[in-house]
């Protein structure tokens, strides 16, 4: 998908990622708290650990396929049947966070395999609109994280 | 528990599609099979709890507790409507035991009730407007990734999943209540449509409208009515939510379960037979695990050896569990604890467990952040 059609399409949930590099890699938007030390996604607006203000951060860009699952039921929002979901260990911030997995990656899913964020077309909004969903899809080898993607 | 609660009644409804019935109308007849069976009129009750999970969203229906107990004659008595997912019915009972224990009450009657064989159902996820829910995590999907899990962790394999329900069918083909009464075979259950790998059709548990109740009472009223079968724990816990979650040691599983170890003074070992909240085939053998019925990881292996079928070491579900019976959600947790107090009445035909003395119900409601939002436990004697 070219990044003109990605930009077409408004975000699901706005600020749930941000681009960290011109190539098309996203980072997880969570929180920080200063006082305690614990990490959020999404984005805590009070910690529940400490009540204190937890700061924007980046709490990941990759980490490993902690599990998955292919749904073969009827998609709500108009997801692709199937669609992929699972949970992955993020590196950065060791936060286990669920999401949708790129639904080019349904048929080579593995536990433990590397997964990068991005941001796609997937599925529609309360509207019925077409949106961009968080994914997590399998991680690129460096050779393939050059411009012209 | 230090002031001890008896189970002075039960009833229940079949557990099938009833298009034709309403909601107050298989409430009723629950409770009313309950006040029949503890031989109290509804001037007796002290207190009713009412649980049902779904009829704010499919019918636009709120506070129906106060109805169901009109229905049956109780229209002054204090009503509380309870709602917590699968364990609605359960965290019913839970309060009625608080009431009961603290001495406001001689005896207080619990109803969970749920109509949901209804085409407005659709999917059912933790909450229409979590983020989890927005991109795709439904309740079939929750319990797949523990499987999945389970499987590269432990070694468990699909058959065993499998097995789960087998044994669970074949049990429910004993209990007349039940909505599934004929045998799967190993085969059958993998070869039934995919719901999220690895789960398939027949490894999840059917929708059902139903009810069940149950009247808790005082020792003093025990003794008039003769009823025997004493309450040793009832306990109700929430998840931590903590991040990572362990998807297959699942902590607030296990620590639910020894809480009410600790309040009976019991440990596994001395189980008799267990409901427990067999939702999907995973959730059977993730929650074998928890209650200490064997090891972690071997769950898959214990119900492959037949340790937890009728005439095993430790029966698990012999009322077909949910996995037969279907699961209304409000009466589930209800109908888990009317099955054990048949139980350890020596009254459950076909399925009884010989000489059972002891017995537990597990159940678990609502999903978050990979934890559960609500665990109760049940722990009754005879
Ligand atoms: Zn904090």
């Amino acid at each position: 998908m070219s990044a003109t059609a990605r930009d077409e399409a408004l975000e699901l949930v706005p600020g749930l990622v941000e681009r960290v590099d011109a190539s098309g890699r996203y980072g997880l938007v969570g929180s920080l708290c200063p006082d305690c030390g614990a990490s959020a996604f999404p984005r805590a607006g009070c910690c529940p650990q400490c009540q204190g203000t937890p700061q924007r951060r980046v709490v990941g860009t990759a980490g490993s396929l902690y599990t998955y699952t292919v749904v073969r039921t009827r998609a709500p929002f108009g997801l692709p049947e199937p669609y992929a979901v699972g949970y992955v260990d993020l590196d950065e911030s060791g936060l286990r966070v669920f999401g949708l997995i790129d639904p080019a990656a349904v048929d080579a899913l593995a536990v433990g395999q590397r997964m990068e964020v991005g941001l796609d077309r997937l599925g529609v909004d309360g509207g019925g609109r077409p949106c961009l969903r968080p994914v997590f899809r399998p991680e690129r080898m460096a050779a393939d994280t050059g411009v012209g993607r | 528990m230090s002031t001890p609660v008896y189970v002075a009644g039960i009833g229940s409804t079949a557990f099938a599609r009833q298009p034709e019935r309403s909601l107050l109308d298989l409430a009723a007849e629950a409770g009313r099979r309950a006040l029949a069976d503890a031989g109290l009129a509804p001037s007796e009750i002290g207190l009713g709890a009412f649980a049902n999970a779904l009829a704010g969203k499919l019918f636009g229906d709120l506070t129906v507790g106060q109805n169901a107990f009109a229905a049956l004659g109780m229209a002054r008595l204090p009503v509380v409507n309870v709602e917590n997912a699968c364990t609605s019915g359960s965290t019913a009972f839970y309060l009625a035991c608080l009431a009961v224990r603290a001495g406001e009450v001689e005896c207080a009657m619990v109803i969970g009730a749920e109509k949901m064989c209804v085409p407005q159902l659709g999917l059912l996820s933790s909450g229409d407007s979590e983020l989890d829910t927005l991109l795709g995590l439904v309740t079939p999907a929750s319990f797949a990734m523990r499987a999945r899990r389970h499987m590269a962790e432990f070694g468990t394999t699909a058959a065993q999943l499998a097995q789960v329900s087998v044994k669970n069918r074949r049990h429910g083909m004993l209990n007349p209540l039940a909505q599934f009464r004929t045998e799967v075979t190993v085969e059958e259950v993998l070869a039934s449509p995919m719901i999220a790998d690895p789960l398939t059709r027949l490894q999840s548990c059917p929708m059902a409208d139903g009810a069940a109740a149950l009247i808790v009472c005082s020792a003093s009223m025990a003794k008039r009515l003769g009823a025997r079968v004493v309450v040793r724990a009832a306990t109700l816990s929430t998840g931590n939510y903590d991040n990572p979650q362990d998807m297959v040691r699942w902590r607030t599983d296990r620590e639910g379960a020894y809480q009410a170890y600790e309040q009976a003074g019991i440990g596994p070992e001395d189980l008799d037979v267990v409901e427990c909240h067999d939702a999907f085939s995973i959730a059977e053998i993730l929650h074998y695990e928890a209650l200490g019925l064997c090891a972690p990881g071997e769950g898959g292996r214990l119900v492959a050896a037949g340790a937890t079928a009728l005439g095993g070491r430790v029966p698990v579900n012999v009322s077909g569990g949910l996995l037969s019976r279907g699961h209304p959600v409000g009466a589930t947790g209800v109908e888990q604890i009317v099955e054990l107090t048949r139980q350890l009445r020596g009254t459950a035909g076909a399925r009884q467990v010989p000489g059972a003395r002891l017995g537990l119900a597990h159940c678990m409601g609502g999903d978050r952040a990979a934890d559960t939002k609500s665990m109760t436990v049940a722990v009754l004697a005879a």
